[in-house]
């Protein structure tokens, strides 16, 4: 079994077995990528699962050719195998400019990406903190009935090393904490949710997420029906986080040319409003998605993708960066979206990079988040988005389900809990009408997907459901 | 595969102190190829082995996979499996129980005429190459896309009641899509072939033919005008948009563990929970999962529980008959367990999943139904769904529609999406036609960590009503 200790020798035996092979040039990114997750169904501990995933992804250059392969067998005939099979991909994969892997460069420090608490917590503990949440929701009130959740735990090591001498190595600790509550004293139910991430032990806090997915529900024990309307919608920072989510996957020059063509030809065009400025900054300390390195090794650095609302950059790896002659933003990922392959939080080396904005955010703006609600004469509270789609990638409709945490806004006040409703509208619309940002990030996400965000406020058509 | 690496888990996790204790011991090959535009953007071949090990301690899960296939790194990962899964035991209120489920002893394959490994890698991207040209049957067809996932499984599951079945799979599938634009307007349109079996299906399928049918559909919406909002419209579906809502609205909502609550979290839940037995739709609606059908890509005949696989009624004449079943949730149920478990690989603990979800066939010939509409909409092919936590609410996009008046299919539409609830649009069928079909959806999501499975998922002709969105 290679071990951590091990990745630079395997590293070298590639890069040896490739220059045997005549490759051109080579890359082996190695990863070890620790995952436990611990179910929390029906008020309890259902179930506890863990992953270890080691492997390879190695990608070779010959004669103009890319190729790339995977394997988590580290025997040396494996190995060779494996670079024989990316050797093959690269003979009908010739491409049509010139390519060529990152030359070494020194990687900037990012602080607070790796906790050795977080790293070596034992299993034990991980499941008695991860039903604290649980605790503290029962404890909050007795209309809580039902909870169910999750705590992942992420402990990776990766290794990138090239023919042209780089060797960057990598290290980062993960949590993500989330429970869902359901209160229901008789026939009435309503359910809260809360969910976080971090880096570190010291930001986990179950019992904050446990009380406040109990506040949700309670709360909205006395929802009242919402009348079908276009509203100003404040964003709390999960559906915050969502639009967020949704700009920097359409700022991946391979997702706007071959999926979703939102933002393509629209470079130095509006898309949004003068309060929308979003960057990637995998610089940030403690961010959810820093580093120092990219997935193959670049230097991180921070990248403005939308300034007042101007689509000012896409993100490049340096593959898409040589395709459309563009500087690469140290923005390769191994984000594996392929069926049948793994699909854990951490580091995957099933696939090639591909551009992926790594830490963006909505840049913070100069409106309390208080400010923004007392500034509502009419409006809606939203804290949460379930199930949120672009349902026509060209056009950009889009839709969301309000399914907890809908409260109306009436002369600056939050006024009371609405029943759960649809959002139906158009991605860019919603973009545009985009009139206010608050000043502080907030960690919040759903189902994997978490970012730094701010509550915004824009404009929407809601039903009810 | 090695029964050597696996059995020694079972054995060692019942020494530990396991109640009950099973190993998916597993080789994965997977090839995953895009091309656009005439260029390769993506070329991949994954290989993996390792063994997952699932225990259950005083009444709670413990699961652990690893890469490492030696004595030591089996032991290791049982030994994890079985620690977890005790510590969990201390916060559970209602303890696992397991339905009786025979243990089964067999080995099957899926039928593949030509291996995904017996045409070379580069003569595969050629292929894709020349397919995705036909992409571009029309000049106005800016963007073209062939994905295409290969993927082959050899699968050893052992239990500690002595189960003991080997599975190899195969399964094949590629997307062709096309984008096509004129002036302001871009509009796409996208097809998949595949099914279990080799790469055989892209000749008896003829994608090269699909590509081009793509290309030309793409082309053809440019032209069409953009679907209206219209309140309770009469709607015929075709058999591959009822693929995605049949999927989405009856698929996911019976998975038993979904009913139980288990997927709460995220997911959601069920709005027909504790209502078996009762009315919910009308005659024309009968639905079923079923595993056994072969060449789709739900197809086994063992689920990752080594439970014999067999037809599940779901719904039956518009009656709430049952769900998909674990050997837990049957238990609770207090029925057989019916084999709806799996997981995409050894490093996924088994969830409960459709296989292949489908509606029934009924007694009408699509011509007829055409017929009967005086106004209505044609809805023709999946895009993107939206569904409410409860699976009640659902909002489905099509690729494009036609209006039909006076029994004729009339106005071509664009952007055309639908919504309504489940028992409203389960109430409003009321015909279904007589031959469907079942299509390849290999990306359906569940789980945490996600899982990405393919399944297969269809019926026939439906008719109905549902609210046409039109775009905003």
């Amino acid at each position: 079994m290679v071990k951590v200790l091990d990745f630079e020798r395997v590293g070298e035996q590639i890069l040896k077995i490739a220059e045997r092979q005549k490759a051109d040039e080579a890359e082996a990114y190695l990863v070890s990528n620790k995952v436990l997750t611990v179910r929390l169904v029906n008020n309890s501990v259902f179930e506890a699962k863990g992953v270890h995933d080691i492997g390879v992804g190695i990608r070779v250059l010959r004669g103009g050719g890319l190729g790339f392969s995977s394997t988590a067998d580290f025997k040396p005939e494996s190995l060779k195998k494996a670079t024989k099979a990316a050797l093959d991909a690269s003979k009908a994969r010739k491409l049509p400019f010139k390519y060529s892997f990152p030359s070494p460069a020194e990687p900037p420090e990012v602080r607070g990406v790796y906790d050795t608490k977080l790293a070596k917590l034992p299993s034990d503990k991980a499941v008695d903190l991860a039903y604290q949440m649980v605790e503290e929701s029962l404890a909050y009130n007795r209309k809580i009935s039902d909870n169910a959740g999750v705590f992942n735990l992420v402990v990776y090591h990766m290794l990138v090393t090239n023919s042209h001498g780089l060797k960057a190595k990598d290290a980062g600790t993960f949590f993500e904490a989330s429970l869902t509550a359901t209160a229901q004293p008789g026939a009435r139910s309503s359910e809260g949710a809360e969910a976080t991430a971090g880096r570190s032990l010291k930001e986990l806090k179950p019992r904050e997420i446990g009380r406040k997915a109990a506040e949700m529900a309670v709360s909205g024990l006395e929802a009242q029906p919402l009348k079908e309307d276009t509203y100003p919608i404040i964003l709390d920072p999960e559906p915050s986080a969502s639009i967020n989510g949704y700009v920097s996957f359409l700022c991946s020059p391979m997702i706007a040319k071959l999926y979703y063509p939102l933002f393509l030809n629209k470079l130095g065009k509006k898309v949004g409003s003068e309060e929308l400025t979003v960057v990637d900054d995998p610089l940030m300390p403690m961010g959810i998605g820093s580093a120092s390195i990219d997935e193959e090794g670049t230097p991180s650095q921070k990248i403005t993708m939308m300034k007042k609302g101007v689509l000012n950059n896409f993100v490049y790896d340096t593959f898409y960066g040589a395709m459309e002659k563009k500087h690469p933003t140290a923005s390769g990922a191994r984000t594996a979206f392929a069926v049948g392959v793994s699909s854990f939080p951490g580091k995957n080396y099933n696939g090639e990079p591909i551009p992926t904005p790594r830490n963006p955010y909505i840049v913070p703006g100069d409106w309390n988040r208080e400010e923004i609600i007392e500034n509502t004469k009419n409006g809606l509270l939203v804290k949460r988005f379930h199930y949120t789609r672009l349902t026509n990638p060209t056009r950009g409709d889009f839709t969301s389900v309000l399914r907890m945490g809908l409260y109306s806004v009436k002369k600056g006040e939050v006024a009371g809990a609405l029943k759960k409703s649809r959002l139906i509208d158009n991605f860019l619309d919603i973009l545009r009408n985009v009139d206010a940002v608050s000043d502080t990030l907030t960690v919040a996400g759903a189902w994997g997907g978490y970012a730094h965000t701010p509550t915004i406020r824009t404009k929407a058509h809601i039903a009810p459901v | 595969m090695q029964e050597d690496l696996a059995l020694p888990a079972i054995d060692y996790a019942t020494k530990l102190g396991a109640d009950y204790a099973d190993a998916r011991l597993e080789a994965h090959y997977n090839e995953l190829v895009t091309v656009a535009n005439g260029k390769t953007e993506r070329a991949v071949v994954n290989q993996k082995r390792g063994i997952g090990i699932r225990t259950l301690v005083k009444g709670a899960w413990g699961f652990q996979s690893t890469t490492n296939l030696t004595k030591a790194g089996i032991e290791e990962a049982t030994n994890i499996a079985f620690k977890i899964a005790k510590a969990s035991s201390r916060h559970v209120a209602k303890p696992v129980k397991l339905a009786p489920a025979k243990a089964y002893r067999d080995s099957y394959t899926a039928e593949v005429k030509v291996d995904l490994e017996e045409i070379a890698f580069e003569d595969k991207i050629r292929q894709f190459l020349k397919w995705e040209k036909r992409l571009h049957a029309s000049k106005n067809v800016v963007r073209g896309l062939i994905e295409y996932t290969g993927i082959k499984i050899a699968k050893l599951f052992v239990n500690s009641q002595g189960a003991n079945i080997k599975f190899a799979n195969t399964l094949t599938w590629a997307t062709s899509k096309a984008d096509a634009r004129k002036g302001d307007i871009t509009q796409s349109y996208e097809q998949t072939v595949g099914h279990a079996g080799g790469y055989e299906i892209f000749e008896e399928q003829d994608i090269s033919k699909v590509a081009s049918e793509t290309g030309l559909k793409a082309a053809s919406l440019l032209k069409a005008k953009a679907a209206k909002m219209e309140k309770d419209a009469r709607v015929i579906l075709e058999p591959n948009y009822v693929a995605l809502l049949v999927h989405e609205i009856v698929g996911h909502p019976s998975e038993a563990d979904r009913v139980l609550g288990r997927e709460a979290a995220w997911a959601g839940t069920t709005w027909w929970a504790g209502r078996i037995g009762e009315k919910i739709g009308s005659k024309y609606c009968t639905v079923y999962d079923d595993p056994m059908v072969p060449k789709t890509l739900g197809f086994y005949r063992y689920d990752d529980e080594g439970v014999k696989a067999r037809r599940k009624v779901l719904i039956e004449k518009g009656v709430l008959k049952g769900h998909m079943q674990s050997r837990e949730t049957a238990e609770e149920f207090g029925v057989k367990p019916n084999a709806g478990m799996r997981a995409i690989t050894f490093e996924y603990i088994p969830l409960i999943r459709m296989s292949n979800t489908f509606f029934a066939d009924g007694d009408w010939k699509y011509e007829e139904m055409l017929e009967e509409t005086r106004h209505g909409y044609l809805v023709i092919n999946m895009r993107h769904p939206s569904i409410d936590d409860q699976r009640y609410n659902w909002t489905i996009s099509a690729q494009e529609g036609y209006e039909i008046r006076n029994g004729e299919l009339t106005t071509h539409l664009r952007d055309v999406q639908l919504t309504s609830n489940a028992p409203n649009f389960f109430k409003s069928i009321d015909a279904s036609s007589k031959k469907g079909e079942i299509h390849p959806l290999p990306g359906c999501g569940k789980g945490d960590p996600m899982q990405a499975l393919y399944v297969g998922n269809g019926g026939p002709y439906l008719c109905g009503v549902a609210t046409i969105l039109g775009g905003r």
